[in-house]
């Protein structure tokens, strides 16, 4: 089928490119690949079940943090990282039963209310490393094999975003993931319907936690260590833009929205580490950017840039194919 | 009064009016009746400015007053402040001449409008467009919702409100009632004006009578 | 005793900027129905503003004024971009405030620097019962009332209050009497911007301000608000105040460290209970 051909050479194009990157390069293509994976499990929230969330990077923190907790304590790394994604979803399970009763805003601000609860807590925390954070988290090795190299954690993480994408995928396509897209506007329909979209939307909001944590636990042992600091609500910010600027609801919107962003830090890093260039020039930079990306992009490009390519190539098909008869009605 | 032109308006993709000719002479009471959703209110909306044409022309000679479908108050204020919300256009804060005109909002000055009843609140919503002192009514769906006995009376403080010189377009489903106020009328079809002549022309016209006002006379 | 005056005089000064901030809220939304996310960074660019303006020579109260005129100002900016193209719904004017709220740093780091910037309040201090406190707090405690006063009376008694509580109850019928839904939008946008400024100016000198210190303010500014159900002023004040005191309480006789917590936690249990009571199916908008 037509539709497998531009996955299928995305996914062998991508799969090839580590080799050939120079090693700053594979760094960027390693964490451009966390982005994505925790930007499609936020896109699905925030397309297909209407919330808005300010707090995703809570999630990448505890799925960081788990895996890097069980491993300091000696645990097996692979028990870790298993683990990241599950307690990411309890807790977001635990949290979301009386947070999702709330809506628009208010979702927002609670999102965001809980990521600085979490990070003041995590500061505080002793036994977390607090302030200074987690050090000294082993490799993550399977059976015999260590994970050791850069290149290692860029197959892993191609793996890890192919597994997020399909579960997504399949989660969109099952009739829990349609029902959700047509009710996720309206309060009303949804009660009428006998849906039980409250128990989808946990379900969403868990799973989003779930590809937010995966993230995080490879994110944990690639980097070594963790800090709170490592996760301010910037980041969150950071992937709200990469969600609504490739296109909420879309699977390839999120990985668009993720390159795309994850490319231009990339280039306002350098331009703001130019001599001559004060110190906060970086910072502010990209403040700047996030804010007028995401300002620019829901004024005039509402749905993100995916969406909107999607409508130009369809019309352009639409008027170079002849128009067919439509068949009568049975 | 009203002068409306081959008026055409889109709701997006979709054509809510096309090419819609309408006239509302001085102190004339015309009538549009025409199924749900045949593009009434918006027709309505228009003449009030709050929809913009695509096409055509709207010109309306005069102060134009609105009363919208379905009251549309503004439930926490009082009263008395609807009214006087009513004037905003031509910093109109003089309540008293419409409390004369409709005596039995008085009582009621300092009640929330959210808390009054369906016909109370219609006749708010009729003072509040009294309030920019119109030469030409525009009143959408008066009856919708309310008791025949409370119409009735809606009704005749529209007929001496006409009597005295006002012109008035009533938009109504009711059929009946809107060709019993008016001396003419139009009636209006998926956005289309497909029947037009006095009052008593349009209740003896056969498809008109079968459609709107029931088989059985 | 005194120890315990002393928390509540100081609780009461910084749930005043949350008052204010929050009520600056509660204005926009009433109007707008929008959520507005850059509020605190009205509070510091107001704040830094006055700070520049002081140091080249101006005097106090002028440099005050000026940098809630800058506060009006950036509320305006905020609502022509966050309203002014027809169509926005109030959750895509949301996110724009958001975005604002974030380029807002990259303008006040750019114009000021990345540190910590202060200056005097009203000098001296004051003894009551057995407390000593800056005289500040008066200062911030008096404007505070005087200014939801001057609001309670606005938005009853006057003919523009009147027409943004109108665009507030119905904005459908707002227009149908002619007024002009946006431009009230947009004065909603300026006197929350000028509120949120009074905010910034009234708690700089008890403060340290730096260009994330509106994170700690649209916090607490929201509980406030929240409390009040973004459309009550007057809960808005209740909430305000209650949520300084509690944190005053908790950094006396508590640990400091997490007065934050205490709001967040306040302004969850809120929202919550709020949601709670009041099915969701009837706050929708047809």
């Amino acid at each position: 089928m037509t539709r497998w051909a531009p996955v299928a050479a995305v996914a062998a194009l991508t799969l090839a490119l580590p080799p050939l990157l120079s090693a700053s390069h594979l760094a960027m293509y390693i964490l451009l690949g966390l982005a994505a994976m925790v930007t499609v499990g936020l896109s699905l929230l925030m397309g297909y079940a209407g919330q808005v969330s300010l707090g995703q990077a809570s999630f990448y923190a505890i799925g960081g943090y788990t895996a890097g907790l069980l491993s300091v304590h000696s645990l097996p790394p692979l028990l870790g990282l298993l683990a990241a994604p599950l307690v990411s979803a309890a807790f977001a399970t635990v949290v979301g039963v009386p947070l999702l009763r709330l809506r628009g805003h208010h979702l927002a601000f609670a999102t965001l209310a809980m990521q600085l609860i979490l990070l003041s807590l995590l500061s505080q925390a002793e036994w977390a490393g607090g302030a200074i954070g987690l050090q000294g988290i082993p490799r993550l090795s399977v059976g015999g094999y260590e994970f050791a190299d850069d290149l290692s954690y860029a197959y892993l993480v191609w793996a890890a975003v192919a597994l997020t994408l399909l579960v997504a995928r399949n989660v969109v396509a099952s009739r829990p993931g349609r029902a959700l897209r047509a009710l996720a506007t309206s309060e009303t329909a949804s009660a009428a319907s006998g849906v039980p979209v409250g128990r989808y939307r946990l379900t969403v909001f868990a799973l989003a936690a779930a590809c937010a944590g995966l993230a995080g636990g490879i994110y944990a042992f690639y980097l070594g260590y963790l800090a709170p600091g490592s996760f301010p609500v910037l980041l969150s910010i950071e992937y709200v833009v990469m969600a609504v600027v490739g296109g909420l609801g879309t699977l390839w919107g999120a990985l668009v929205g993720a390159t795309a962003i994850v490319l231009l830090v990339q280039l306002l890093n350098t331009l703001g580490t130019q001599p001559g260039m004060p110190s906060y020039a970086p910072s502010v930079l990209s403040y700047a950017v996030y804010g007028l990306l995401l300002v620019l992009v829901v004024l005039f490009l509402p749905h993100g840039i995916v969406p909107a390519a999607r409508d130009r190539l369809t019309r352009f098909r639409f008027r170079t194919r002849p128009t067919e008869p439509v068949a009568p009605e049975p | 009064m009203i002068e409306v032109r081959e008026l055409t308006v889109r709701h997006g993709a979709a054509v809510a009016l096309d090419r819609v000719d309408l006239t509302v002479a001085a102190g004339e009471m015309v009538a549009l009746i025409g199924p749900n959703g045949a593009g009434k209110s918006t027709l309505a909306d228009t003449l009030a400015g709050i929809l913009r044409p695509a096409a055509g022309t709207v010109a309306v000679r005069g102060r134009l007053g609105y009363v919208p479908e379905g009251r549309q108050m503004f439930p926490d204020l009082t009263v008395d402040d609807n009214l006087r919300l009513g004037g905003w256009a031509i910093r109109n804060r003089t309540t008293a001449p419409v409390y004369d005109i409709l005596p039995r909002l008085d009582p009621l000055r300092r009640r929330r409008a959210g808390s009054l009843s369906g016909g109370e609140q219609q006749m708010v919503a009729v003072g509040r467009a009294l309030m920019a002192r119109p030469e030409v009514l525009v009143v959408d769906e008066l009856s919708l919702g309310l008791a025949p006995l409370v119409v009735a009376d809606l009704a005749r403080h529209l007929r001496e409100l006409n009597t005295d010189g006002l012109a008035v377009l009533l938009v109504e489903q009711n059929a009946r009632l809107a060709l019993d106020l008016c001396g003419r009328g139009y009636v209006l079809e998926a956005g289309r004006v497909v029947a037009t002549g006095t009052a008593a022309d349009l209740a003896a016209d056969p498809r008109v009578a079968d459609a709107y006002l029931g088989a059985a006379r | 005793m005194s120890d315990l005056l002393q928390y509540l005089i100081t609780g009461l000064g910084g749930g005043c900027a949350f008052a204010l901030v929050g009520s600056g809220m509660v204005v926009i939304h009433r109007v707008t129905r929008v959520v507005n996310f850059a509020q605190g960074s009205f509070a510091v660019l107001a704040a830094l503003t006055t700070s520049t303006l002081l140091a080249t020579g101006l005097p106090h109260g002028v440099a005050e004024l000026l940098a809630v005129a800058v506060g009006a100002g950036a509320g305006l900016l905020v609502g022509l971009v966050a309203i002014g193209k027809p169509g926005t719904p109030p959750g895509a004017s949301l996110i724009i405030t958001l975005g604002l709220a974030v380029a807002a740093y990259a303008v006040e780091v750019l114009i000021w620097g990345d540190q910590p910037r202060s200056f005097a309040g009203v000098p001296g201090a004051v003894e009551l019962a057995g407390a000593r406190f800056q005289a500040h707090y008066l200062l911030i405690i008096g404007a505070t009332v005087a200014v939801f006063v001057t609001l309670a009376i606005l938005f009853a008694r006057t003919d523009v209050g009147r027409a943004l509580s109108a665009c507030a109850s119905n904005p459908y019928a707002a227009k149908v009497v002619g007024i002009n839904v946006t431009r009230m939008g947009l004065l909603s946008f300026a006197v929350g911007g000028a509120l949120g400024g009074l905010a910034g100016v009234l708690v700089t000198p008890i403060q340290l301000v730096t260009f994330d210190y509106d994170v700690t303010l649209i916090v607490g500014g929201f509980a406030a608000a929240i409390l009040g159900g973004l459309v009550r002023p007057a809960l808005t004040l209740a909430g305000g105040l209650l949520l300084g005191v509690a944190q005053a309480l908790v950094a006396g006789y508590g640990n400091a460290a997490y007065q934050l917590e205490v709001a967040l936690v306040l302004m969850l249990a809120a929202m919550i209970w709020q949601a709670a009571r009041q099915p969701a199916a009837q706050r929708e908008v047809a």
